[in-house]
């Protein structure tokens, strides 16, 4: 390849556009052409600039907005948090504000194994193999895939990486669990793939313990820390994934 | 008629790209509140168009029509004359070839740009380039992604992007001699 040539395929090797066999002969000239190294690192820093760029954060009444108007399509009432909707099952106006802060904590404290979260995070990981779309972002890089997240989530989750052992990083994607946006880590290990759930909940203690569980033959192990609750989810063995929360626990 | 169902699972496909949604309908029109009601008028529609939904993702899909909605609240308001700020005829000649080439000095603007000069840059662009930046550079969607959202061919797409960065890349070296000269 002559500079002209990769002049023209500058901006597709900065992309990740390429053919395998074109970016090996990028990577070939690239190494030893001063000048367009040059041009590709100023095209490197151009886009880490442009990535930099303020996501802004959403309006905080646009997403219940949304989620209300969508039931009225569907004719169902009006969203309301769950614990109020469990007050006013159990007998509203007679509920005082002391019983309704002992109902906020009593919500907030259950177990992190509760089974509508498991079957929400099982259809969750179906879904994903499904659609064939495991990942948003493709990558075995964590520090391509960890900022990725960035303003994404409202908070950054441990990307960890596990290749000597056998786990690959795959990527990463959005996914959506009991009302929030999470981030979901996808690994593989020989042909399984592995969804890491990670959702906010400041409010639950760090359970250290792991709670392991077999499914519709799915394998999940949950824990929290730090304010962070962690989902594992795959149909590899109970062993290797028990060895895989671990890993992550580290 | 749509069920409980239904909105269970458009929420669980769409809702996780809220943000990045309500961010391309900002950098398009470049106005909170109205970037709020085409997120609102673009889920709403998404909804109501689910059933045919058939596509692998669901990203992409309602990226495609808030990107849509966005352009025709664009028209409605007939900015789309005042979209191009920057002069790329005049800007064009100040650059060698492609963004990547250094223009030395000024190639050590980038060490001294700000998040909010690239993003007060970036609001000057043209909004299919915007949208370009956003979509590749920002959302990390791949030529063929960002072709079917903008219902463009990817020569287009491509050709936008580099135009795109290229236009940019001029701003923020402009902006930055301006500042050299007024340090003088």
């Amino acid at each position: 390849m002559n500079c002209d040539e990769v002049q023209q395929l500058l901006e597709a090797y900065l992309d990740g556009e390429l053919t395998l066999s074109d970016r090996r002969d990028m990577d070939l000239h690239v190494s030893e052409c001063k000048n367009c190294l040059r041009q590709f690192e100023n095209l490197q820093k151009l886009q880490t600039q442009i990535r930099n760029v303020q996501y802004q954060p959403l309006p905080s009444a646009l997403k219940g907005s949304i989620e209300n108007s969508l039931r009225d399509i569907t004719g169902e009432p009006a969203r309301r948090s769950e614990v109020l909707r469990w007050i006013s099952i159990g007998g509203g106006s007679m509920i005082t504000g002391v019983l309704a802060t002992w109902f906020v904590m009593a919500v907030l404290l259950i177990s992190p194994a509760s089974s509508q979260v498991e079957d929400s995070v099982i259809n969750m990981h179906i879904n994903s193999l499904l659609a064939d779309h495991i990942t948003d972002v493709r990558s075995t890089d964590r520090h391509t895939v960890k900022p990725w997240f960035n303003g994404r989530v409202g908070f950054a989750p441990p990307v960890k990486t596990f290749e000597s052992q056998g786990y690959q990083l795959i990527g990463g994607r959005l996914d959506y669990l009991e009302g929030q946006t999470v981030s979901a880590l996808v690994y593989k290990r020989r042909a399984h793939v592995i969804n890491l759930f990670i959702l906010k909940n400041y409010n639950l203690s760090d359970t250290r313990s792991i709670v392991s569980l077999q499914r519709h033959g799915y394998n999940l192990v949950s824990w929290h820390k730090e304010g962070l609750a962690f989902w594992l989810i795959s149909d590899l063995n109970k062993k290797e994934l028990i060895q895989f929360a671990a890993l992550t626990q580290k | 008629m749509l069920s409980r169902k239904d909105r269970q699972r458009f929420e669980r496909l769409t809702m996780p790209h809220l943000q990045a949604a309500y961010n391309l309908a900002l950098f398009l029109v470049k106005n909170t509140a109205e970037a709020e009601d085409i997120v609102q008028t673009a889920y709403l529609k998404a909804f109501e168009a689910f059933k045919q939904f058939t596509g692998n993702s669901a990203a992409a899909w309602i990226m495609t029509i808030i990107r849509n909605t966005a352009y025709t609240q664009l028209t409605k308001n007939k900015r789309q004359s005042n979209l191009v700020n920057f002069d790329e005829a005049v800007h064009h000649h100040d650059l060698q070839s492609k963004p990547g080439i250094p223009l030395t000095p000024e190639e050590s603007w980038n060490q001294h740009t700000s998040k909010s000069q690239i993003n007060d840059c970036m609001n000057r662009l043209k909004a299919e380039y915007r949208e370009a930046l956003f979509l590749r550079d920002i959302e990390g969607y791949s030529y063929k992604e960002i072709a079917d959202i903008t219902q463009v061919p990817k020569g287009t797409v491509m050709s936008r992007l580099s135009r795109a960065r290229e236009n940019l890349q001029a701003m923020l070296i402009e902006q930055y001699s301006k500042a050299k000269k007024n340090e003088l």
